[in-house]
């Protein structure tokens, strides 16, 4: 009787597995994240070639991880403001992140070569503070390879990432323009 | 006050302004740490330092990560599980092992791709470079997350 019951329960997780659907997942390990600062003083950009981001199929889910302290500006000092405790704090918040959902999941076709155009929203988090974002994604299918582009603002102070006074206050745009980028693999 | 006096003070003014400048200007255009000619802050296994991420994150940045961004330069030792290119066309080298759930992921520069291409998947190295972030379990990706370094090249030693 014993025999029976561990044969039975080994059949039905094996069954189970076997019809357990395999998660669609797209995995990018090499992303790229810039942004853009524009003021009368001067332009700032910093680029970040690893984000870690993944792409759901059959749900739309989408999320994105952003090591902090890859951001590299193309000024030595520009990059230590960046990093410090006063802007982005970056010891205390090495990542950055956005959850969010593909909302026209049925206009978008994973399987079939073209451009799409992706409706996201979610919610971005930076340093530990999380606002919701709606923006345009644009997917590209190609020969079985995925890849996401998107351009999207991001206003400093609605992450508490605010100056009061010296010189980042007068050389850095109060709104950023952040382009994405990633190549994804199964 | 006679005219030297007025002119001593004069100069003294003007260097200090002179002083200053320069030290602002050379503020201003300090050129980017040269990570492999700095010196290494730590020598340690990939799977050490994936064990020490896993096991706290917290004690882990704060041991290994700079609040400028200037964080510790490592030589990670480990065997290679994949090479790639990125979208800036550095080569990126994946140091673990297949039992391993997450490894360290080295980002090559221009200057030092050529070491990277040289590797074979399944080579023992030692890799030199600046930590950028720690490894761990991300429920949202439902994956593991890799140490990441830049600036990186093949240690020779």
């Amino acid at each position: 009787m014993r025999r029976l019951s561990v044969v039975l329960v080994t059949l039905v997780v094996f069954t189970l597995s076997a019809f357990k659907p395999t998660a669609d997942k797209l995995i990018s390990k090499d992303g790229h994240i810039s942004f853009y600062s524009h003021t009368d003083i001067e332009d700032i950009t910093a680029n970040n070639y690893k984000v870690v981001s993944t792409i759901d199929t059959t749900t739309g889910d989408i999320v994105f991880s952003v090591p902090m302290q890859g951001f590299e500006f193309e000024k030595a000092l520009m990059q230590k403001h960046y990093n410090s405790k006063n802007f982005l704090n970056t010891k205390k918040f090495p990542k950055a992140k956005l959850i969010g959902k593909i909302n026209n999941l049925e206009s978008v076709d994973f399987s079939k070569d073209g451009t799409y155009e992706a409706k996201v929203s979610g919610d971005l988090d930076i340093k530990g503070q999380t606002k919701p974002i709606t923006e345009i994604a644009t997917i590209t299918v190609k020969g079985g390879q995925v890849t996401l582009d998107s351009k999207m603002d991001v206003v400093l102070g609605d992450y508490g990432i605010t100056f009061s006074g010296g010189k980042p206050s007068t050389n850095i745009a109060k709104k950023v323009e952040v382009t994405v980028k990633a190549v994804y693999t199964k | 006050m006679n005219k030297k006096t007025k002119k001593r003070i004069l100069g003294i003014v003007l260097i200090g302004i002179f002083v200053a400048m320069g030290i602002v200007l050379y503020l201003f255009n300090m050129p980017q740490r040269d990570v492999q000619a700095s010196k290494i802050d730590f020598r340690i296994s990939a799977k050490e330092i994936v064990a020490e991420y896993l096991a706290n994150a917290d004690s882990a940045n704060d041991k290994y990560l700079q609040e400028e961004g200037d964080s510790k330069i490592l030589a990670v030792t480990g065997t290679v599980a994949s090479i790639d290119t990125d979208l800036n066309n550095q080569k990126v080298v994946l140091l673990k092992n297949a039992d391993e759930e997450a490894g360290v992921s080295s980002t090559f520069m221009a200057e030092t791709n050529s070491n990277a291409e040289a590797l074979q998947i399944g080579d023992k190295v030692t890799i030199k470079g600046v930590i950028r972030s720690g490894a761990g379990y991300d429920e949202d990706l439902d994956l593991y997350e890799d140490v990441i370094m830049e600036k990186c090249d093949v240690l020779k030693e």
